[in-house]
């Protein structure tokens, strides 16, 4: 039962049909648009394992992984582009039925235990979406399987919406949180009977690891180091944060150095773009999109350019583990290079 | 509820500290067996003559009296003073919730934050971006410990803030470790912001729900791990700027409550000071937002009730035009289940 775990791998679909696993080396996300549609293909295995916490606990997960030995959480992210066709298989190697689902865009339908199924769908409408088992639910995609999706206007690089702010780099927070009492009847195919009660925090599915800790700066298992979550950028270098909830916990999203602009809630454009330091995001896949400017922090005397800061939650029971060990929930480090 | 500030120039010296730590090398060991704690008290990088200064010391033992007669230990901020790391049983000076800071946007700010030997806390200016090494996050920069520091900052936008510690902050701001930060305009103290509407009067509510459970903990509880419940949070009493609101205490009680005439504004600087999410309804009362975490609204907006979130700050300004008393309540509302936990209460009279 036990697998190795990668916890996740990164997809960027760049050229018609060509799906790599790319991450730059400053963990930088690119986007190329294209003018033409293409066809992505993506292949998941619905896999399962454990995954250790902080406190050294193993917790029950089943994910969307790349490969039938391997157990990822949350799944990979996908970018794709307005019109492009999508084509996903999901090979179900548990025993048990799961689906894939992007609400609003597609549904599965059940995946019986064993069975493979492809689905295929064009996205038409650009934004940040969460794809999810959307069966037993919301236990179903508790339990791991979740992932970000997002989908680029036609033809851009740098914009969310058509007519959006624009931004250089692009990153997903997804959220979640943990009730190892709730996994644990998952996986003995129970529906959970206790009252919920989170005790892990993750940021794509990594917790922080502060200094002095073991693993602090192994980006494979410290969010404040993971490219992925971490921001690094000069002054300019304005990153769009698409911000998912996989989790129950309503939750507060605090950036330190700047604030963001907020520009989507649960996918809808807001109507004006407020400046906040603290963003609302609801449980059970609440979501919005924001743009962290990355400009000078506007308070600092003398005037900086650089410096690094924290982005946590304000939530701050979700700064914790297995009920202590503040800073190693769902934080992670935003650095001004 | 203002804090003394000192206004002459003033360039604070720093002393050196006796703790060897900094950022890096933290973790495990020191301060009684405290864990990934980075006890520091540096030179401020940058030090420059300040416009305003604040003195801060540490106080462990606030009492506060709930209305059911029930007292419930805090921890705070001094002006000044403080029980410096000693077990001062009380002596400290602290209240709940700690000073106010009154600045001007454009000031040089100096907050001296003065600790003791037995514990480590910082100041984040929550909202303020400075330099990072006076931001107060003890894993980016230090925890204050044994010494003082000087938090430098210059406020460049005028608004509502407050300042909070970030040691063990899922603790320790739920302790009480906060106070309520005001930038004015250049205009001074009755106008938002520079361009932003003027007000008559104004009113503070920082809401904050505690659990008691959590209040007999030291100040490093769970740091090394350890089940301590602090992913929990069930609160059991309700606090609007640090008087029990469940019941009537704060129903008049300026400058939580607020009486206007018909034809004067009122400024409302709404603080979530609590972790779960708030629901603020306004009695039947219309008020505009203006401002929201420190930054002007492109277009200001009318509202009669407000969804926040954990440190959102909100402010509201009422023109009321029908004399009345209007019931301002605020629902604590459970992350997970949405449940109302609690309500504070407080009222605006109009006359
Ligand atoms: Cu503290
Ligand atoms: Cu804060």
């Amino acid at each position: 039962m036990d697998k190795r775990i990668d916890r996740r791998t990164f997809l960027k679909f760049s050229s018609a049909g060509i799906a790599s696993a790319l991450l730059g080396s400053t963990g930088l996300l690119s986007w190329i648009p294209r003018a033409e549609a293409a066809t992505i293909s993506q292949t998941f295995y619905i896999t399962e394992g454990f995954i250790t916490q902080p406190d050294g606990v193993d917790v029950y997960f089943r994910g969307y992984s790349p490969s039938t030995n391997n157990l990822t959480v949350p799944g990979a992210q996908m970018i794709v582009q307005e019109g492009d066709t999508v084509r996903i298989t999901i090979v179900n190697t548990l025993g048990t039925s799961h689906s894939f689902k992007i609400d609003g865009v597609v549904d599965s339908g059940r995946i019986y235990g064993g069975q493979t199924k492809t689905i295929e769908f064009q996205v038409n409408k650009a934004g940040t979406y969460m794809y999810y088992d959307a069966r037993n639910a919301p236990y179903n995609r508790l339990v791991g399987l979740h992932g970000g999706f997002a989908v680029m206007p036609k033809g851009s690089s740098n914009e969310v919406y058509d007519g959006s702010p624009t931004f250089v780099q692009q990153h997903f927070w997804l959220f979640h949180d943990i009730d190892p009492v709730w996994h644990n009847s998952i996986r003995n195919r129970r529906t959970p009977g206790t009252t919920y009660s989170p005790r892990y925090f993750t940021i794509n599915g990594l917790s922080g690891r502060p200094p002095g800790s073991t693993g602090n700066g192994d980006p494979s298992v410290d969010a404040m180091h993971d490219p992925l979550s971490a921001l690094h950028g000069h002054v300019g270098d304005r990153t769009l944060l698409r911000v998912l909830n996989a989790g129950m916990c309503q939750q507060s999203v605090h950036t330190h150095g700047n604030h963001m602009d907020w520009l989507t809630d649960n996918g809808q454009i807001r109507d004006d773009i407020w400046s906040k330091d603290c963003i609302y995001l609801e449980g059970n896949m609440g979501k919005f999109d924001a743009i962290f400017p990355f400009d000078p922090p506007p308070d600092a005397h003398p005037p900086v350019s650089t410096g690094v800061y924290p982005m946590h939650l304000h939530t701050e029971m979700s700064q914790t583990a297995g009920g202590g060990l503040y800073m190693f929930g769902a934080l992670t480090d935003i650095f001004f290079e | 509820m203002g804090m003394r500030r000192t206004t002459t120039t003033d360039t604070t010296t720093t002393d050196g500290g006796g703790m060897d730590g900094g950022g890096d090398g933290g973790g495990m060991g020191g301060m009684g067996g405290a864990c990934y704690i980075y006890p520091a008290a540096p030179a401020t990088p940058g030090l420059t003559n300040a416009d305003v200064t604040f003195n801060l010391g540490i106080d462990m033992q606030i009492p506060l009296t709930m209305d059911d007669g029930n007292t419930v230990n805090m921890w705070g901020f001094t002006d000044g003073g403080g029980n410096m790391g000693m077990d001062g049983g009380g002596m400290g000076g602290g209240t709940f919730p700690s000073p106010a800071m009154r600045v001007t946007e454009g000031d040089i700010v100096h907050s001296n934050l003065n600790v003791g030997m037995m514990w480590v806390h910082t100041i984040h200016h929550h909202g303020i971006e400075p330099e990072y090494r006076s931001d107060g996050v003890g894993h980016l920069s230090h925890d204050v410990a044994n010494g003082t520091y000087t938090y430098q900052w210059r406020p460049a936008h005028a608004g509502t803030y407050f300042y909070h510690c970030h040691t063990n902050t899922v603790l320790h701001a739920e302790m009480g470790m906060y106070g309520a930060l005001i930038v004015d305009p250049p205009e001074g103290a009755g106008t938002l912001f520079s361009g932003g509407p003027s007000y008559d009067v104004e009113a503070f509510w920082v809401v904050d729900e505690i659990d008691s459970s959590w209040h007999n903990l030291p100040w490093d509880a769970g740091t090394c791990g350890g089940d301590v419940g602090l992913n929990e949070l069930n609160p059991d009493y309700f606090v609007i700027t640090g008087v029990d609101g469940s019941g009537n205490s704060a129903m008049n009680l300026p400058p939580i409550s607020a009486t206007v005439q018909r034809g004067q504004k009122l400024l409302a600087r709404y603080i979530c000071a609590g972790y779960h999410p708030q629901k603020i309804r306004f009695g039947g009362l219309s008020g505009k937002i203006y401002a929201s975490d420190g930054r002007p609204l492109p277009k200001p907006v009318s509202v009669t009730e407000i969804r926040a979130a954990s440190a959102e700050r909100y402010d509201i300004i009422f023109e009321p035009t029908e004399r009345g008393t209007y019931l301002i309540e605020t629902d604590i509302i459970h992350w997970v289940t949405g449940e109302v936990l609690g309500t504070t209460r407080t009222s605006i009279t109009v006359t």
